[in-house]
């Protein structure tokens, strides 16, 4: 399993972000049905613009997950005073289907990462019940850590982050 | 074993047409130079990313996976992520001339006479401190990572004389002004060891190898 962690704990998602769990379910998030996201990897703006489709594992359909996808680099990694920033939330996911069969409670935000190189994570957990999760109310200053404790989330079942960058004209890639 | 002996077969197909229909093992094993041990194959959650990506070297791994020694089953501790496109055999570039060894190398040339070599360094340094991550080559950024430090340790004394050696070698006065700023707080108690490294995918016009280097 800790071949799983090995990238997170590297890109520091589980010193900032979330404390170190171990994964117990599969997770798929895929842009524009091609890219898939994979940990470290970097994404172009122009394929993150609308909302990705996330496919989940587990065991059966009573169980309600919880999506959570947050840039915890905001507004720029070398001083990141909004830390974090929401930018999706879909609660009440049953398992075994993907996130189109949740409740939106925050829609999602197209990320604009203007300075510097941004991380996106993306966490899904495990609900004890349904219709638990409290919507928070401003996107900024997000902390995963207490909302979680509050809503009685818990640790994190899956994790999976990408980078992006703002695309200039010289970047042609 | 089957899928073993199809995919060797068509490695080499046309060398000899098979007098001995049978194969064995160990004729197999002292027929070919002694392999590099590869990678095992990643496992079935990868190969979808890893077809997407970089479909050939797949097949080329899949081919040699029977003949890799056996005792490589203790998974390598980088991950498969970054591993996967990070390949074991040594990068000729310089000539022909290459050793598995550092001896005696101080300097990391970077491939430029010295003052585009400083000048190069010094806008990575900047550029560095202005959006706290970047993405370069491995070698620029391990080169980077002792000029970082030291900035970085001159804003930690932060008397005038070392606020003026800064402003030497920044680009930017904003940016050694914000630095003189913030980094008591920041980096107050730790000793050293500014910057992170994080290997990634080689870049795509050159096959380069990049990584990401950011402050800790």
């Amino acid at each position: 399993m800790s071949r799983f962690m090995e990238p997170l704990i590297v890109g520091r998602v589980v010193g900032e972000v979330v404390d170190i769990f171990t994964p117990s379910l599969r997770m798929n998030v895929i842009y524009n049905s091609r890219k898939e996201v994979a940990n470290g990897h970097e994404l172009m703006p122009s394929v993150i613009i609308s909302k990705p489709r996330v496919e989940i594992g587990g065991e059966d359909m009573r169980t309600a997950y919880t999506l959570i996808m947050t840039d915890p680099d905001a507004p720029s990694p070398s001083d990141p005073y909004l830390r974090e920033h929401l930018h999706w939330m879909v609660t009440d996911i049953p398992g075994t289907t993907d996130a189109s069969f949740g409740k939106e409670t925050v829609g999602y935000e197209t990320p604009k990462p203007v300075v510097g190189i941004h991380r996106y994570v993306f966490l899904l957990f495990k609900q004890s019940g349904r219709q638990t999760v409290r919507t928070p109310a401003t996107r900024d200053h997000f902390n995963t850590r207490r909302f979680s404790e509050e809503n009685g989330l818990g640790l994190p079942v899956a994790a999976v982050y990408f980078n992006s960058q703002r695309e200039t004209a010289s970047r042609r890639r | 074993m089957a899928s073993f002996s199809s995919g060797f077969c068509c490695a080499i197909t046309g060398a000899s047409n098979g007098s001995n229909s049978r194969w064995s093992m160990a004729s197999l094993r002292s027929a070919l130079p002694p392999s590099v041990p590869l990678r095992p194959p990643p496992s079935s959650r990868f190969p979808r990313m890893a077809a997407a990506f970089q479909p050939k070297p797949k097949l080329a791994l899949r081919s040699y996976t029977g003949l890799a020694p056996l005792q490589s089953l203790p998974f390598p501790i980088a991950s498969p992520e970054f591993s996967s496109f990070s390949h074991c055999f040594k990068i000729i570039d310089n000539g022909g001339r290459v050793f598995a060894m550092r001896h005696g190398r101080r300097v990391p040339k970077l491939n430029r006479p010295p003052d585009q070599r400083r000048a190069l360094l010094r806008s990575l340094t900047t550029q560095l401190l202005k959006h706290g991550r970047i993405k370069t080559t491995r070698a620029r950024a391990s080169a980077m990572r002792k000029y970082v430090d030291k900035m970085i340790t001159l804003a930690k004394d932060g008397s005038l004389h070392k606020r003026r050696q800064a402003l030497g070698f920044i680009y930017e006065k904003q940016i050694v002004h914000a630095l003189f700023a913030e980094v008591p707080d920041r980096y107050g108690e730790r000793n050293g060891g500014y910057t992170r490294i994080i290997r990634t995918l080689p870049r795509r016009g050159d096959n380069a190898p990049m990584a990401y280097i950011e402050l800790v």
